[in-house]
Protein backbone atom coordinates (compact mmCIF):
# COMPACT_ATOMS: atom_id res chain seq x y z
CA UNK A 1 0.00 0.00 0.00
CA UNK A 2 1.45 3.34 -1.02
CA UNK A 3 0.60 6.77 0.46
CA UNK A 4 2.09 8.71 -2.30
CA UNK A 5 4.45 8.26 -5.19
CA UNK A 6 6.72 6.00 -4.12
CA UNK A 7 5.98 6.14 -0.58
CA UNK A 8 4.96 2.86 0.94
CA UNK A 9 2.85 3.06 4.00
CA UNK A 10 4.97 2.47 6.98
CA UNK A 11 3.20 -0.31 9.05
CA UNK A 12 5.61 -1.61 10.85
CA UNK A 13 4.04 -1.00 14.38
CA UNK A 14 0.92 -2.42 13.14
CA UNK A 15 2.46 -5.44 11.95
CA UNK A 16 5.65 -6.04 14.29
CA UNK A 17 6.58 -5.32 18.40
CA UNK A 18 8.91 -2.63 17.84
CA UNK A 19 12.22 -2.78 20.27
CA UNK A 20 14.15 -0.14 18.28
CA UNK A 21 16.01 1.32 20.89
CA UNK A 22 15.31 4.83 20.03
CA UNK A 23 11.94 4.47 18.66
CA UNK A 24 10.16 3.01 21.61
CA UNK A 25 9.29 6.50 23.51
CA UNK A 26 8.32 8.38 20.36
CA UNK A 27 5.33 6.16 19.32
CA UNK A 28 2.33 8.48 19.01
CA UNK A 29 -0.62 8.39 21.21
CA UNK A 30 -3.93 8.04 19.45
CA UNK A 31 -4.56 12.12 20.14
CA UNK A 32 -1.27 12.42 18.81
CA UNK A 33 -2.22 11.05 15.17
CA UNK A 34 -5.71 12.44 14.97
CA UNK A 35 -4.09 15.49 15.66
CA UNK A 36 -1.69 14.74 13.30
CA UNK A 37 -4.43 14.65 10.58
CA UNK A 38 -6.04 18.19 11.47
CA UNK A 39 -3.24 19.35 11.83
CA UNK A 40 -1.39 18.70 8.73
CA UNK A 41 -0.89 21.69 6.72
CA UNK A 42 2.28 24.09 7.07
CA UNK A 43 1.05 27.04 9.29
CA UNK A 44 -2.24 25.07 10.77
CA UNK A 45 -1.00 26.50 14.25
CA UNK A 46 -0.90 29.78 13.07
CA UNK A 47 -4.28 30.51 12.10
CA UNK A 48 -5.25 32.26 15.13
CA UNK A 49 -1.44 33.69 15.46
CA UNK A 50 -2.00 37.38 17.18
CA UNK A 51 0.42 40.24 18.51
CA UNK A 52 3.15 39.81 20.09
CA UNK A 53 3.06 37.45 16.95
CA UNK A 54 5.21 34.43 18.57
CA UNK A 55 4.28 30.88 18.48
CA UNK A 56 4.79 30.62 22.52
CA UNK A 57 1.80 33.14 22.69
CA UNK A 58 -0.78 31.63 20.65
CA UNK A 59 -4.08 30.47 22.76
CA UNK A 60 -5.99 28.20 20.06
CA UNK A 61 -5.01 26.14 19.63
CA UNK A 62 -3.72 25.99 23.44
CA UNK A 63 -0.16 26.05 22.66
CA UNK A 64 0.33 29.22 25.58
CA UNK A 65 -1.01 26.93 27.70
CA UNK A 66 1.08 24.30 26.89
CA UNK A 67 3.93 26.11 27.46
CA UNK A 68 3.02 27.13 31.11
CA UNK A 69 2.01 23.38 31.70
CA UNK A 70 5.50 21.54 30.51
CA UNK A 71 7.34 24.24 32.97
CA UNK A 72 5.41 23.70 35.55
CA UNK A 73 5.16 19.39 35.51
CA UNK A 74 8.99 19.81 35.10
CA UNK A 75 9.28 22.10 37.83
CA UNK A 76 11.41 24.72 35.58
CA UNK A 77 10.25 28.04 35.21
CA UNK A 78 10.22 28.62 31.21
CA UNK A 79 9.78 26.14 28.46
CA UNK A 80 10.27 26.72 24.81
CA UNK A 81 9.65 24.17 22.38
CA UNK A 82 12.51 23.09 19.54
CA UNK A 83 12.73 20.86 16.72
CA UNK A 84 14.98 18.44 18.36
CA UNK A 85 16.74 17.91 21.47
CA UNK A 86 19.76 19.01 19.79
CA UNK A 87 18.65 22.46 18.91
CA UNK A 88 17.91 22.64 22.70
CA UNK A 89 21.40 21.91 23.12
CA UNK A 90 22.41 24.27 20.22
CA UNK A 91 20.72 26.98 21.92
CA UNK A 92 22.58 27.04 25.15
CA UNK A 93 25.61 26.16 23.79
CA UNK A 94 25.40 29.25 21.85
CA UNK A 95 24.55 31.33 24.85
CA UNK A 96 26.94 30.69 27.09
CA UNK A 97 30.35 29.12 25.14
CA UNK A 98 32.44 31.30 23.29
CA UNK A 99 35.89 30.26 21.55
CA UNK A 100 38.26 28.39 22.78
CA UNK A 101 35.94 28.31 25.90
CA UNK A 102 36.29 24.01 27.73
CA UNK A 103 33.00 22.25 27.89
CA UNK A 104 32.38 19.48 30.46
CA UNK A 105 30.37 16.46 28.74
CA UNK A 106 31.27 12.74 29.62
CA UNK A 107 32.72 9.61 27.51
CA UNK A 108 28.90 8.59 27.27
CA UNK A 109 27.66 11.97 26.11
CA UNK A 110 25.58 12.12 22.64
CA UNK A 111 27.26 13.81 19.42
CA UNK A 112 24.58 16.24 18.85
CA UNK A 113 26.26 17.86 22.40
CA UNK A 114 29.80 17.46 20.57
CA UNK A 115 28.28 19.35 17.69
CA UNK A 116 26.94 21.70 20.09
CA UNK A 117 29.92 22.88 21.32
CA UNK A 118 31.88 22.55 18.35
CA UNK A 119 29.74 25.14 16.39
CA UNK A 120 30.09 27.63 19.01
CA UNK A 121 34.26 26.97 19.08
CA UNK A 122 33.79 25.39 22.69
CA UNK A 123 36.58 22.74 23.46
CA UNK A 124 35.20 18.99 24.57
CA UNK A 125 36.56 17.75 27.77
CA UNK A 126 35.20 14.75 28.82
CA UNK A 127 34.07 13.34 32.47
CA UNK A 128 35.43 9.53 31.96
CA UNK A 129 32.48 6.65 32.98
CA UNK A 130 34.14 4.22 35.22
CA UNK A 131 33.95 0.38 35.22
CA UNK A 132 30.52 0.37 35.28
CA UNK A 133 29.95 2.79 32.42
CA UNK A 134 28.88 5.10 35.16
CA UNK A 135 29.51 9.06 35.44
CA UNK A 136 29.80 9.66 39.09
CA UNK A 137 30.19 12.79 41.03
CA UNK A 138 34.70 12.17 42.26
CA UNK A 139 34.82 11.81 38.34
CA UNK A 140 33.30 15.28 38.05
CA UNK A 141 34.93 16.69 40.80
CA UNK A 142 38.37 15.46 39.13
CA UNK A 143 37.75 16.41 35.37
CA UNK A 144 37.07 19.56 36.72
CA UNK A 145 40.14 20.04 38.37
CA UNK A 146 41.97 19.05 36.05
CA UNK A 147 40.14 21.82 32.75
CA UNK A 148 41.33 24.56 35.27
CA UNK A 149 44.63 23.29 35.45
CA UNK A 150 44.20 22.84 31.33
CA UNK A 151 42.78 25.94 30.77
CA UNK A 152 43.25 28.28 34.15
CA UNK A 153 39.51 28.42 34.32
CA UNK A 154 36.40 25.83 35.07
CA UNK A 155 34.68 24.69 32.54
CA UNK A 156 31.31 27.11 31.25
CA UNK A 157 28.61 24.69 30.84
CA UNK A 158 28.52 21.08 31.80
CA UNK A 159 26.16 18.88 29.59
CA UNK A 160 24.96 16.02 31.90
CA UNK A 161 22.50 13.17 30.38
CA UNK A 162 20.60 11.73 33.01
CA UNK A 163 19.84 8.60 31.04
CA UNK A 164 22.36 7.87 28.66
CA UNK A 165 22.22 6.35 25.13
CA UNK A 166 24.81 3.90 25.14
CA UNK A 167 24.01 1.80 27.59
CA UNK A 168 20.53 3.09 28.62
CA UNK A 169 22.37 3.32 32.82
CA UNK A 170 21.37 6.11 34.97
CA UNK A 171 23.69 8.82 36.32
CA UNK A 172 23.40 10.55 39.54
CA UNK A 173 22.90 14.09 38.46
CA UNK A 174 21.86 15.59 41.81
CA UNK A 175 25.19 14.34 43.02
CA UNK A 176 26.78 15.91 39.66
CA UNK A 177 25.23 18.75 39.47
CA UNK A 178 26.39 19.75 42.87
CA UNK A 179 29.94 19.39 42.26
CA UNK A 180 29.29 21.44 38.93
CA UNK A 181 27.85 24.05 40.84
CA UNK A 182 30.11 24.16 43.50
CA UNK A 183 32.80 25.86 40.46
CA UNK A 184 29.56 28.20 39.45
CA UNK A 185 28.90 25.94 36.09
CA UNK A 186 25.66 25.72 34.33
CA UNK A 187 23.97 22.48 34.11
CA UNK A 188 22.21 21.13 31.07
CA UNK A 189 20.32 18.05 32.20
CA UNK A 190 19.57 15.59 28.79
CA UNK A 191 16.36 14.26 29.36
CA UNK A 192 16.33 12.87 25.90
CA UNK A 193 15.60 9.29 26.84
CA UNK A 194 13.81 10.50 30.77
CA UNK A 195 11.56 13.66 29.87
CA UNK A 196 8.57 11.51 28.95
CA UNK A 197 9.59 8.57 30.38
CA UNK A 198 9.52 8.99 34.43
CA UNK A 199 9.17 11.38 36.34
CA UNK A 200 12.07 14.74 35.87
CA UNK A 201 12.21 17.53 38.53
CA UNK A 202 14.56 19.85 37.25
CA UNK A 203 14.84 21.56 40.21
CA UNK A 204 15.74 18.69 42.55
CA UNK A 205 17.49 17.60 40.46
CA UNK A 206 19.61 20.90 39.82
CA UNK A 207 19.39 21.58 35.86
CA UNK A 208 19.42 25.19 34.85
CA UNK A 209 18.31 23.71 31.72
CA UNK A 210 16.25 20.57 31.02
CA UNK A 211 16.38 19.29 27.47
CA UNK A 212 13.75 16.63 26.59
CA UNK A 213 12.87 14.65 23.15
CA UNK A 214 9.41 14.81 21.63
CA UNK A 215 9.97 12.42 19.05
CA UNK A 216 12.31 10.06 20.96
CA UNK A 217 10.51 10.20 24.85
CA UNK A 218 7.48 12.34 24.36
CA UNK A 219 5.03 9.95 21.24
CA UNK A 220 5.56 13.53 19.13
CA UNK A 221 6.48 13.62 15.63
CA UNK A 222 9.92 14.25 14.69
CA UNK A 223 11.58 16.88 14.80
CA UNK A 224 10.38 18.00 18.18
CA UNK A 225 11.82 18.62 21.52
CA UNK A 226 11.57 21.09 24.46
CA UNK A 227 13.99 23.47 26.69
CA UNK A 228 13.29 24.29 30.19
CA UNK A 229 15.35 26.47 31.89
CA UNK A 230 15.67 28.02 35.39
CA UNK A 231 13.83 31.86 35.88
CA UNK A 232 17.78 33.07 36.51
CA UNK A 233 18.20 32.02 33.05
CA UNK A 234 15.43 32.58 31.57
CA UNK A 235 16.56 36.04 29.79
CA UNK A 236 20.23 34.87 28.91
CA UNK A 237 18.58 31.61 26.60
CA UNK A 238 15.69 33.19 25.40
CA UNK A 239 16.82 37.18 25.25
CA UNK A 240 14.87 39.07 22.43
CA UNK A 241 15.91 40.40 19.69
CA UNK A 242 17.69 43.79 19.35
CA UNK A 243 19.11 43.62 16.08
CA UNK A 244 17.66 47.16 13.38
CA UNK A 245 18.08 47.06 10.15
CA UNK A 246 19.97 50.41 8.68
CA UNK A 247 17.66 51.26 5.76
CA UNK A 248 14.26 50.22 6.75
CA UNK A 249 14.79 50.31 10.49
CA UNK A 250 13.36 47.36 11.22
CA UNK A 251 12.76 45.44 14.06
CA UNK A 252 11.37 42.04 14.76
CA UNK A 253 9.37 42.83 18.66
CA UNK A 254 10.00 40.30 20.87
CA UNK A 255 11.16 37.60 18.90
CA UNK A 256 14.09 35.09 20.32
CA UNK A 257 17.75 34.45 18.42
CA UNK A 258 18.11 31.69 19.97
CA UNK A 259 15.12 30.01 18.89
CA UNK A 260 15.18 32.05 15.22
CA UNK A 261 11.70 33.44 15.70
CA UNK A 262 8.95 30.59 16.08
CA UNK A 263 10.21 26.94 16.55
CA UNK A 264 7.46 24.16 15.84
CA UNK A 265 4.58 24.84 13.50
CA UNK A 266 2.33 22.62 12.56
CA UNK A 267 1.88 18.44 13.13
CA UNK A 268 5.29 18.22 15.64
CA UNK A 269 3.95 21.12 17.95
CA UNK A 270 -0.03 20.02 17.99
CA UNK A 271 1.15 15.71 18.20
CA UNK A 272 3.63 16.77 21.17
CA UNK A 273 0.29 18.73 22.74
CA UNK A 274 -2.13 16.22 22.02
CA UNK A 275 0.12 13.47 23.30
CA UNK A 276 1.14 15.69 26.77
CA UNK A 277 -1.81 14.49 29.26
CA UNK A 278 -0.60 10.60 28.29
CA UNK A 279 2.53 11.61 28.53
CA UNK A 280 2.45 12.98 31.88
CA UNK A 281 0.54 10.33 33.10
CA UNK A 282 2.01 7.30 31.72
CA UNK A 283 5.36 8.62 33.53
CA UNK A 284 3.94 7.79 36.74
CA UNK A 285 3.95 4.32 35.99
CA UNK A 286 7.45 4.01 34.93
CA UNK A 287 7.20 0.77 37.53
CA UNK A 288 4.93 -1.17 34.95
CA UNK A 289 7.75 -0.38 31.92
CA UNK A 290 10.28 -1.67 34.21
CA UNK A 291 8.27 -4.80 35.07
CA UNK A 292 7.95 -5.79 31.49
CA UNK A 293 11.50 -4.85 30.65
CA UNK A 294 12.50 -7.70 33.33
CA UNK A 295 10.46 -10.33 31.39
CA UNK A 296 12.27 -10.04 28.47
CA UNK A 297 15.70 -9.99 30.47
CA UNK A 298 14.94 -12.65 32.41
CA UNK A 299 14.78 -14.52 29.26
CA UNK A 300 17.74 -12.83 27.18
CA UNK A 301 19.76 -14.16 30.61
CA UNK A 302 18.80 -17.38 30.70
CA UNK A 303 20.14 -18.21 27.50
CA UNK A 304 23.59 -19.15 27.71
CA UNK A 305 26.55 -17.24 27.20
CA UNK A 306 24.58 -13.71 26.88
CA UNK A 307 25.57 -11.07 29.03
CA UNK A 308 23.68 -7.44 30.01
CA UNK A 309 26.26 -4.78 29.29
CA UNK A 310 24.07 -1.70 31.44
CA UNK A 311 24.14 -1.68 34.61
CA UNK A 312 21.78 -4.52 36.33
CA UNK A 313 19.03 -4.30 37.52
CA UNK A 314 17.94 -2.07 35.33
CA UNK A 315 16.62 1.16 36.09
CA UNK A 316 15.56 1.65 32.41
CA UNK A 317 13.85 0.02 29.60
CA UNK A 318 16.60 0.47 27.04
CA UNK A 319 19.02 -1.76 27.45
CA UNK A 320 22.59 -3.08 26.00
CA UNK A 321 23.06 -6.57 25.47
CA UNK A 322 25.83 -8.54 24.89
CA UNK A 323 25.28 -11.95 22.47
CA UNK A 324 29.00 -12.69 21.58
CA UNK A 325 28.61 -16.15 22.94
CA UNK A 326 24.99 -16.89 22.04
CA UNK A 327 23.61 -15.82 18.76
CA UNK A 328 26.58 -15.24 17.23
CA UNK A 329 27.71 -18.45 18.05
CA UNK A 330 25.16 -19.16 15.58
CA UNK A 331 25.70 -17.02 13.08
CA UNK A 332 29.79 -18.44 12.60
CA UNK A 333 27.39 -21.08 10.89
CA UNK A 334 24.49 -20.24 10.29
CA UNK A 335 23.57 -19.95 6.30
CA UNK A 336 22.11 -16.34 6.72
CA UNK A 337 24.76 -15.57 9.01
CA UNK A 338 24.48 -13.19 11.13
CA UNK A 339 20.85 -12.36 9.65
CA UNK A 340 19.63 -14.93 10.93
CA UNK A 341 18.48 -12.96 14.03
CA UNK A 342 16.50 -10.42 12.55
CA UNK A 343 14.89 -12.86 9.89
CA UNK A 344 13.87 -15.00 12.88
CA UNK A 345 12.72 -12.35 14.98
CA UNK A 346 10.72 -11.08 12.17
CA UNK A 347 8.80 -14.36 11.70
CA UNK A 348 8.04 -13.84 14.81
CA UNK A 349 6.54 -10.67 14.44
CA UNK A 350 9.13 -8.45 16.20
CA UNK A 351 11.44 -5.29 14.64
CA UNK A 352 13.87 -3.55 15.98
CA UNK A 353 17.42 -5.13 16.25
CA UNK A 354 19.48 -3.84 13.68
CA UNK A 355 19.71 -6.38 10.71
CA UNK A 356 23.37 -8.59 11.01
CA UNK A 357 23.72 -7.37 14.55
CA UNK A 358 24.43 -10.68 16.65
CA UNK A 359 27.25 -9.39 19.00
CA UNK A 360 26.77 -6.31 20.97
CA UNK A 361 22.93 -4.73 20.56
CA UNK A 362 20.66 -2.63 22.32
CA UNK A 363 16.72 -2.59 22.53
CA UNK A 364 13.91 -1.15 24.07
CA UNK A 365 10.65 -2.17 25.60
CA UNK A 366 9.23 0.74 26.30
CA UNK A 367 5.38 0.81 25.77
CA UNK A 368 4.80 -3.18 25.45
CA UNK A 369 2.15 -4.80 26.81
CA UNK A 370 2.53 -7.43 29.22
CA UNK A 371 1.24 -9.72 26.90
CA UNK A 372 4.00 -8.78 23.96
CA UNK A 373 6.46 -8.69 26.92
CA UNK A 374 5.64 -12.42 27.47
CA UNK A 375 5.88 -12.62 23.53
CA UNK A 376 9.34 -10.89 23.05
CA UNK A 377 10.61 -13.06 25.94
CA UNK A 378 9.17 -16.19 24.69
CA UNK A 379 10.64 -15.64 21.35
CA UNK A 380 14.11 -15.27 22.27
CA UNK A 381 14.24 -18.54 23.89
CA UNK A 382 12.81 -19.85 21.04
CA UNK A 383 15.24 -18.89 18.64
CA UNK A 384 18.10 -19.76 21.15
CA UNK A 385 16.62 -23.42 21.24
CA UNK A 386 15.66 -23.69 17.52
CA UNK A 387 19.26 -23.05 16.80
CA UNK A 388 20.91 -24.92 19.21
CA UNK A 389 21.45 -23.12 22.41
CA UNK A 390 21.36 -24.28 25.98
CA UNK A 391 18.84 -21.80 27.98
CA UNK A 392 18.87 -22.57 31.75
CA UNK A 393 15.38 -23.63 33.63
CA UNK B 1 -21.69 19.86 1.40
CA UNK B 2 -21.85 20.96 4.73
CA UNK B 3 -20.34 21.18 7.94
CA UNK B 4 -21.57 17.83 9.55
CA UNK B 5 -20.24 16.00 6.10
CA UNK B 6 -16.70 17.62 6.99
CA UNK B 7 -17.20 16.60 10.71
CA UNK B 8 -18.00 13.00 10.18
CA UNK B 9 -15.20 12.80 7.63
CA UNK B 10 -12.75 13.69 10.71
CA UNK B 11 -15.06 11.16 13.32
CA UNK B 12 -14.40 8.60 10.80
CA UNK B 13 -11.09 8.72 10.47
CA UNK B 14 -10.75 9.37 14.14
CA UNK B 15 -12.36 6.06 14.57
CA UNK B 16 -10.49 4.16 12.55
CA UNK B 17 -7.02 5.71 14.48
CA UNK B 18 -8.40 4.37 17.32
CA UNK B 19 -8.52 0.63 15.68
CA UNK B 20 -5.22 1.22 14.29
CA UNK B 21 -4.06 1.57 17.86
CA UNK B 22 -5.52 -1.39 19.12
CA UNK B 23 -3.84 -3.42 15.90
CA UNK B 24 -0.15 -1.91 17.62
CA UNK B 25 -1.42 -2.75 20.90
CA UNK B 26 -1.99 -6.27 19.97
CA UNK B 27 0.79 -7.00 17.46
CA UNK B 28 1.72 -9.21 15.90
CA UNK B 29 -1.02 -11.23 16.49
CA UNK B 30 -3.84 -9.10 16.81
CA UNK B 31 -5.71 -11.81 19.01
CA UNK B 32 -8.27 -9.63 20.81
CA UNK B 33 -9.33 -10.36 24.43
CA UNK B 34 -12.81 -10.01 25.67
CA UNK B 35 -12.35 -6.33 26.60
CA UNK B 36 -11.06 -5.87 22.88
CA UNK B 37 -13.59 -7.61 20.91
CA UNK B 38 -15.90 -5.04 22.83
CA UNK B 39 -13.92 -1.95 21.98
CA UNK B 40 -13.30 -3.14 18.19
CA UNK B 41 -16.71 -3.83 17.81
CA UNK B 42 -18.00 -0.60 19.56
CA UNK B 43 -15.42 1.47 17.11
CA UNK B 44 -16.81 -0.42 14.21
CA UNK B 45 -20.02 0.05 14.64
CA UNK B 46 -19.45 3.92 15.51
CA UNK B 47 -17.73 3.90 11.96
CA UNK B 48 -20.88 1.77 10.19
CA UNK B 49 -22.80 4.59 11.55
CA UNK B 50 -20.57 7.65 10.88
CA UNK B 51 -19.92 6.48 6.87
CA UNK B 52 -23.91 5.97 7.19
CA UNK B 53 -24.39 9.83 7.63
CA UNK B 54 -21.29 10.68 5.47
CA UNK B 55 -23.42 8.77 2.53
CA UNK B 56 -26.93 10.50 3.30
CA UNK B 57 -25.13 14.12 3.47
CA UNK B 58 -22.55 13.72 0.52
CA UNK B 59 -25.25 11.53 -1.73
CA UNK B 60 -28.13 13.43 -0.91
Amino acid sequence: MRCGNGIEARQVDELFINIDPIQAGGRLTSDAMKAVIAYGDGYSVCDNCRKPNRLDYIAKPPIAEFHKDVAKWLNMDAVRTVPGARRGFQAVAHTYVKKGDPVLLTSLSHYTEFLAVEESGGVAREIPANEQKIITPDATAEKIETVKKEFGRAPVLAFIDHVDYQYGNMHDVVGIAKVAHQYDIPVLYNGAYTVGILPVDGKALGADFVVGSGHKSMAAPAPSGILAVTAEREKEVFRTTAIVGDVTKRQFGIKEPEMMGCTLMGVTLVGMMASFPHVKERTKHFDRELANHQIVMDALLSIEGTACLSEYPRKHTMTRINTIASFDKVAETHKKRGYYLQSALEEKGITGVIPGATKVWKFNTYGTTRKQAEHLARSFVEIARENGLAVKG
Amino acid sequence: MSKRAVDMTFQAIYTLTDLRILLRETAPSHEFDANQKTQAQRLLENLERQVGSLKQEILK
